[in-house]
């Protein structure tokens, strides 16, 4: 009988952690790209330079990943939902970095001047024609 | 005679610069809703890449899957790995025309109706897709929406049994851009 009870209680406790978590999973939220370290530190025209020599390669080594980038602002668009993306020069004329921010850091976006250098932390989701880092901050 | 040559090969340079005038972005916003009364799925993606030519009324949309943005991690995570497969497909694309470009007056400021057609590719499928939209020009820059609806089976995205009542069989597709002159 006490065996059995331990058994159930066993079963019981099993259940609520596994909907606990289950819960957990479902409620979590992405996580946040300003809280988490650089997987790399490299310059606009370091990344854009991989990206075009070897797609395949940036990609796997770049994808998902936390990179911090450093770089000249070429531009900074900010559109009427108040979105803001800035872009790093990289020397290529045809390839820059897009910067999309998230958008509670647009204002500090909006302040970038055109030429002056920064470090942007976002996470990499590829390149179309530019390597475009998304859920972006400002970290220099 | 040269100097008629001449002169008519500059004009028609002239002609031909005028021809290519082109509006570009890549601040382009592409959100898609594929909840249920269940729950909601939503995801946006905010660097699409978008060229159209003011004259062919040809145009492309670019978009990195794994730029879309959503609230929930596991839907993130289950977008990417389980229903566009974004390792394998990393990018969709959008390659068409306006059909009534003709009827559009780039020169003043105002909404015009647009309808669009052409193929579109999502998780490595290719299929023809028609849409209305609108183009509201002021100056120089082109603000576009347009609202359209995917079916998830025409493009090889399967729901698992599961979850059939969470997601909806069909996804709706918002686009919006804010063109300017590419130079």
């Amino acid at each position: 009988m006490k065996k059995l009870k331990k058994i159930l209680l066993g079963m019981l406790i099993t259940a609520i952690a596994g909907t606990g978590y289950g819960f957990y999973l479902f409620n979590k939220k992405p996580a946040d790209v300003r809280k988490l370290t650089a997987n790399y530190e490299l310059t606009a025209a370091t990344i854009v330079a991989e990206f075009n020599a070897d797609e395949t390669a940036a990609n796997a080594r770049y994808l998902d990943k936390v990179i911090s980038t450093k770089g000249i602002v070429a531009d900074v668009k900010v559109d009427t939902t108040g979105q803001a993306t800035v872009f790093l020069d990289s020397g290529d004329p045809m390839a820059m970095v897009t910067c999309s921010f998230y958008s509670e850091e647009a204002v500090s976006a909006k302040n970038l001047q055109k030429g002056t250098e920064v470090t942007i932390k976002g996470k990499c989701t590829g390149k179309l024609m530019d390597v475009v880092l998304n859920k972006c901050s400002i970290t220099q | 005679m040269k100097k008629l040559i001449l002169a008519s090969i500059g004009f028609f340079m002239i002609h031909s610069s005028f021809a290519q005038k082109r509006y570009f972005t890549k601040t382009g916003t592409v959100s898609f809703r594929a909840g249920t009364a269940v729950e909601d799925i939503d995801g946006i993606n905010k660097s699409t890449t978008s060229v159209f030519d003011a004259t062919s009324g040809q145009m492309e949309f670019a978009l990195l899957v794994k730029g879309f943005e959503f609230n929930s991690a596991l839907m993130m995570e289950h977008f990417n790995e389980n229903y566009m497969e974004s390792d394998k497909y990393p990018k969709s694309v959008f390659k068409g025309t306006i059909t009534n470009i003709d009827k559009l007056n780039f020169q003043k400021d105002g909404v015009y109706p647009v309808t669009v057609k052409g193929i579109l590719e999502i998780h490595g499928v290719k299929k023809e897709v028609e849409t209305t939209g609108s183009f509201k020009v002021s100056g120089e820059t082109i603000t576009s929406t347009a609202e359209f609806s995917v079916t998830l089976d025409d493009y090889k995205i399967s729901i698992p049994g599961l979850v059939k009542d969470k997601i909806s069989k069909t996804a709706k597709i918002k686009v919006n851009c804010s063109y300017a002159i590419l130079k």
